[in-house]
């Protein structure tokens, strides 16, 4: 059978019907239903975001280790996470979306970058906060969340 | 008698006064085979992901809401899903089996999505990949011969293309609003991926089209104006004449995309490359025929 014209009007009712259910299922799922989707990405424009990313403190003196800095005072290079095979979108998720770090959670983010990899050195694994600040600028401070070191990892005192 | 509306953008979509070409057919079988290896490729990277990484779901997604998947965490489960996803794939590429089996491959392709991203993050550059499953599903089970599958595949892959790009115009119009174009927007974002590339890299260096939006809230400003307009005007690839100059846009877009975010659409872009120009004029220059076991296929 050809595509003809009544075959094209078939083919239109059948988009419907599939849009019917497309709008259907995204509708009850919070806008993804994949394929299915609205497409939100960068929809909501200016709010303030948190990533996170390692920062190499291992000269930094122990009083200074917690201490919140800008991102152009950071006191350490940053760890290039994915030459250790860590997904930095995973890797931020898991850090910005976690409330509560229990034992567990420490323990995976250690299991995550291996004590082999971490060795002599100290590595800050860091919240990053990006926000507006007045009309023109936009303001970036590293906050220290916890401390991976060979033997193990240790939350910020301060955050409890 | 007069045509509806919808009777216009089906005719547009699917050209039903314009005769079968061989190269027509070539065509489709090659964008099948496209599509059928990122697919394959997508399905094995998010097993191989899954089993190496997912320990809980954060997140559950589509049919993750009703159904534990972390059950497919262990026991190589995941991998032997996209086992099964590539060899009915197979089967499909080679119209061997029952007309309902590409669904099957869009399930299955579904549940690994879900599987691998229930971890936070929703991303969305396999989704027009799995679009053009579904489409290829839904013309093997109603449209089914050389006759009518390339038309209605192509057609309702182009629909929902563009129904996708409008739908993120107004995600951003109800998201935030009209002033969403603001440049200063931007400057989040770009601060905001910069922070993942320093993480990933080690190292970031903003290029030249950041530096300038960086330095002018007018210039970002444009930056973000020419692709909400371009999302907005992404329905009229609908209509066949409209279509490449639409589909230029998109993909200037999704350049600048890149260059301005550090965001890449590779799949995204080549089938925007793909089924946004008439391929098939080409190779209808070079080939008058084809054999008929490769008209099986179609």
């Amino acid at each position: 059978m050809r595509m003809n014209h009544l075959e094209s009007k078939r083919g239109m009712k059948i988009i419907g019907v599939i849009l019917i259910m497309y709008a259907a299922l995204v509708a009850s799922h919070e806008g993804e239903f994949w394929p299915f989707s609205i497409y939100p990405m960068f929809s909501q424009a200016g709010n303030p975001w948190t990533r996170a990313m390692v920062l190499d403190v291992t000269n930094v003196p122990d009083d200074e280790l917690w201490n919140r800095t800008p991102l152009e005072q950071k006191p350490g290079n940053a760890v290039p996470v994915g030459q250790f095979g860590v997904d930095q979108i995973d890797f931020s998720n898991f850090v910005s979306k976690t409330d509560e770090w229990t034992t567990a959670r420490l323990d995976a983010m250690h299991i995550m970058f291996g004590a082999q990899n971490i060795a002599h050195h100290r590595w800050m694994v860091s919240k990053v906060h990006g926000r507006m600040v007045g009309t023109d600028s936009v303001t970036v401070e590293i906050q220290p969340l916890i401390l991976l070191t060979e033997e193990g990892s240790i939350l910020n005192p301060h955050i409890r | 008698m007069k045509e509806k509306w919808y009777e216009n953008i089906g005719r547009n979509l699917f050209e039903p006064d314009r005769s079968i070409t061989p190269g027509e057919l070539i065509f489709f079988k090659l964008f099948e085979l496209f599509v059928a290896g990122y697919t394959i490729r997508f399905v094995w990277e998010w097993a191989l992901y899954t089993q190496i990484r997912n320990v809980e779901v954060v997140l559950p997604l589509g049919i993750a809401n009703y159904l534990d998947v972390s059950i497919f965490f262990t026991h190589h489960l995941s991998l032997i899903l996209a086992g099964i996803t590539t060899i009915l794939i197979f089967f499909c590429f080679l119209r061997t089996g029952p007309k309902w089996l590409y669904m099957v491959v869009l399930l299955l392709f579904h549940l690994l999505y879900v599987i691998r991203f229930s971890q936070g993050e929703i991303p969305h550059s396999q989704n027009l990949i799995g679009m053009s499953v579904f489409c290829f599903a839904i013309g093997a089970w109603f449209f089914p011969g050389k006759e009518r599958m390339p038309r209605f595949v192509l057609g309702s892959i182009i629909f929902f293309i563009g129904l996708g790009y409008t739908s993120a115009f107004f995600s951003k119009l109800i998201g935030t609003g009209i002033h969403w174009f603001d440049g200063r927007h931007l400057w989040l974002w770009i601060s905001e991926k910069s922070i993942d590339i320093l993480s990933r890299e080690g190292i970031y260096e903003p290029n030249f089209l950041q530096q300038l939006a960086l330095k002018s809230t007018s210039v970002a400003s444009i930056i973000l104006l020419f692709g909400w307009f371009t999302e907005l005007i992404g329905f009229t690839m609908w209509w066949k004449k409209l279509r490449p100059y639409t589909t230029a846009l998109l993909i200037g877009m999704h350049f600048g995309i890149t260059l301005v975010m550090n965001i890449r659409f590779d799949a995204f872009v080549i089938q925007l490359f793909l089924v946004g120009f008439p391929w098939y004029l080409l190779i209808d220059r070079f080939v008058k025929s084809t054999p008929a076991k490769f008209e099986k296929w179609i």
